[in-house]
């Protein structure tokens, strides 16, 4: 009987070259069941190859990748029938329905679940007639999720799920997939928002030029950065800048454009009294006072010096 | 079973999608419609008009027999000055005058003159010039008395000749055929790879070369579907003839139609839009169809060509069908053409298989 943190995926010194291009380059992790595990990073850092090779999609030039307890790419066929997956930008014929293309694919698995169940719980039973161009993007997506649930996988791979849609249709994906999460089933994500990251994922590797740079919670990865949190302060009057650096936990100050200052700080906690004690003596009084948790991006900042979006 | 369910959603596919429908049925029908109305059917009939002065037993029988010349449509006139003038003003192209008392004049003195007006100008003059001609020296001998000597069996002369129409018509079932099989599935590959709807199949259990097989299959009753309105079309408006099995013609619309769809496949791995996909296909096809001769016999072809268009598949096709829809052969009276075509069939394939990319 597998336990309940037996991986469901492990990958060991895969590389994947295409031509001169290294696309992977020794990437290894682990994903237990039940986890969201999120691949983050900027556009080319080998996150939808990655994903295509565990999927048994690409063949990785060297490595080994085993899902399911089974070896992929030899396995691949069986590996497919039980997970899901979903294609970064992939659209469906253009001349079937909605329900005519769910019917085609269900004869494409062993076991399925039903056509209609499937588009209602996506909100598309209205759409099931119509094709997939009449759709808008949210509805697209909703779909695309709908076909990769068709065979009611264990896994579930959704690449780039919300690239390009609106803010709203965001939020719904976000609770989409959380439920998909509730019902056990493993998932595997890859996406450029941080935010996106540290709101579904257990989990996240952080993905730069083909090789993870970091792996851990959300929390854990933002506590190991250097400034852990962000103390922004406009008083007025004046403040010195060398004052606010001789305070306690703070590694760094940064002159703001609206005449205040940015402080980073490793524990919020103790910075934050020492400001408000020094600010008395000093007679200034504050205008402005947030303290703000660095982010995921702002890991991504330190990792490799980049932004996610560059 | 996914087999079967593919099949029927690669139909629905191709019947959903207007423009390829419009290019495989009826832009070839427009080729029949347009060709049959130029061309007409059969030969065509001449209406000849009568002035009849004579009014007895002889004009009578000689209007009786012209009548039943199958190509001559007789039209009674009564006014002379106003038929003469129709001709002359190109209204009506010709005009027989029998003389007063015909009956009366046969064998005396000068004998008399039966007049046939003409537009020089009508291209069928000569003919039926010839056609009345013969018909007064039979009249001539009948009323002599003579007796007959020689007798023309003239069988065959209209009963079932092959005319340009029904050479036509297995030119533009090949090229309908062709043009669709490699222009239609080299833009729907081409849509199918571009819009990674390949690779999501690919993201299945489903092999891809099932895929591709009910995709063939669907393609492959289409043109069943194509030959059987182009052919049923000129027979049915057009009285084309159709002399051999259209079982034969079937099986040889399969074998250039295998032909087509790997060619398609090769169109489609080089094209990165349905747009380049159809004017590349259209680059390959068009240069078939006049070269292999849909319109027109290769006779005319210089013979250095010649040796090379024999051997492009729409040859061989074109051949086979005209010599089972014309010449009423068997199919396996053309090994020669089928075999190229299988040839093509295997090597075609076998490079579309090899460049073929799904991403």
């Amino acid at each position: 009987m597998a336990s309940e943190r037996d991986p469901v995926i492990v990958v060991e010194g895969l590389i994947k070259r295409f031509d001169d291009l290294t696309a992977i380059d020794g990437v290894s992790f682990n994903v237990p069941r039940g986890e969201v595990f999120g691949i983050l990073g900027p556009n080319g850092a080998g996150k939808t190859t990655t994903l295509e090779c565990i999927e048994g999609l690409l063949n990785p030039t060297q490595g080994s990748i085993r899902v399911l307890g089974m070896d992929v790419p030899r396995q691949a066929r069986e590996v497919k029938e039980r997970i899901g997956i979903q294609l970064q930008a992939s659209s469906y014929f253009d001349y079937l329905t909605l329900r005519e293309i769910l019917q085609l694919f269900q004869h494409f698995y062993p076991r399925h679940i039903a056509v209609d169940d499937l588009l209602e719980r996506m909100d598309l039973t209205d759409k099931a007639g119509t094709t997939v161009k009449k759709l808008s993007g949210g509805q697209k997506q909703r779909f695309s999720i709908a076909a990769t649930l068709l065979n009611d996988p264990e896994l579930v791979f959704l690449d780039e799920p919300t690239t390009g849609l609106d803010p709203q249709a965001r939020r719904n994906l976000w609770d989409l997939i959380q439920e998909i999460h509730s019902e056990g089933r493993t998932v595997v994500l890859t996406t450029h928002y941080m935010e996106e990251a540290e709101r579904l994922c257990d989990r996240v590797a952080i993905m730069d030029q083909g090789k993870i740079v970091a792996m851990d919670t959300p929390q854990n990865l933002v506590r190991s950065l250097p400034t852990p949190y962000e103390i922004k302060v406009v008083v007025k009057g004046s403040l010195s800048q060398d004052g606010l650096e001789t305070l306690d936990s703070v590694v760094n100050v940064r002159a703001g454009q609206d005449g205040g200052f940015a402080i980073g700080s490793t524990n919020a906690a103790r910075t934050l009294p020492a400001l408000l004690a020094w600010a008395g003596r000093e007679g200034s009084e504050l205008e402005h006072l947030e303290v703000q948790p660095s982010n995921l991006e702002d890991v991504f900042l330190s990792l490799t010096g980049r932004g996610l979006r560059d | 079973m996914a087999f079967p369910s593919l099949f029927i959603a690669n139909l629905r596919i191709i019947f959903r999608n207007r423009q390829a429908i419009f290019w495989a049925l009826a832009f070839p029908l427009l080729f029949v419609v347009v060709f049959g109305f130029f061309i007409g059917n059969g030969v065509p009939t001449t209406t000849i008009a009568v002035v009849d002065h004579a009014q007895d037993q002889l004009s009578q029988n000689l209007m009786t027999g012209l009548a039943g010349v199958e190509t001559l449509e007789l039209e009674i006139r009564a006014d002379e000055a106003e038929a003469r003038q129709e001709v002359t003003d190109g209204d009506l192209g010709f005009l027989l005058i029998l003389p007063a008392g015909l009956e009366e004049r046969v064998a005396s003195d000068p004998p008399a003159i039966v007049t046939l007006l003409f537009d020089e100008g009508s291209p069928t003059s000569g003919l039926i010039v010839g056609v009345v001609r013969r018909f007064l020296d039979d009249a001539n001998l009948t009323l002599a008395g003579a007796p007959t000597l020689l007798v023309l069996d003239a069988s065959g002369i209209y009963s079932d000749d092959v005319d340009y129409f029904d050479f036509l018509l297995p030119g533009i079932l090949g090229m309908g055929i062709m043009v669709y099989s490699i222009v239609g599935l080299a833009s729907s590959i081409t849509v199918f790879r571009e819009q990674r709807i390949l690779k999501r199949i690919q993201a299945t259990p489903l092999r891809i070369t099932t895929f591709f097989t009910a995709q063939v299959l669907a393609y492959l009753t289409l043109a069943l579907l194509q030959a059987a309105v182009i052919l049923g079309v000129g027979v049915l408006a057009y009285d084309a003839n159709i002399k051999g099995s259209y079982l034969g013609i079937g099986i040889i619309v399969l074998f250039g139609n295998l032909v087509f769809l790997s060619l398609g496949f090769i169109v489609g791995a080089f094209s990165k839009t349905a747009a380049a996909a159809s004017g590349m296909g259209n680059a390959v096809a068009l240069p078939m169809m006049f070269l292999s001769g849909a319109f027109f016999p290769r006779d005319g072809l210089p013979t250095a060509l010649r040796v090379v268009v024999d051997y492009l598949p729409l040859s061989p096709m074109l051949d086979a069908l005209r010599g089972v829809a014309l010449d009423g052969r068997a199919l396996w009276e053309f090994p020669l053409e089928l075999a190229i075509l299988s040839a093509w069939i295997v090597v075609a394939s076998a490079v579309a298989v090899r460049i073929f990319r799904f991403s």
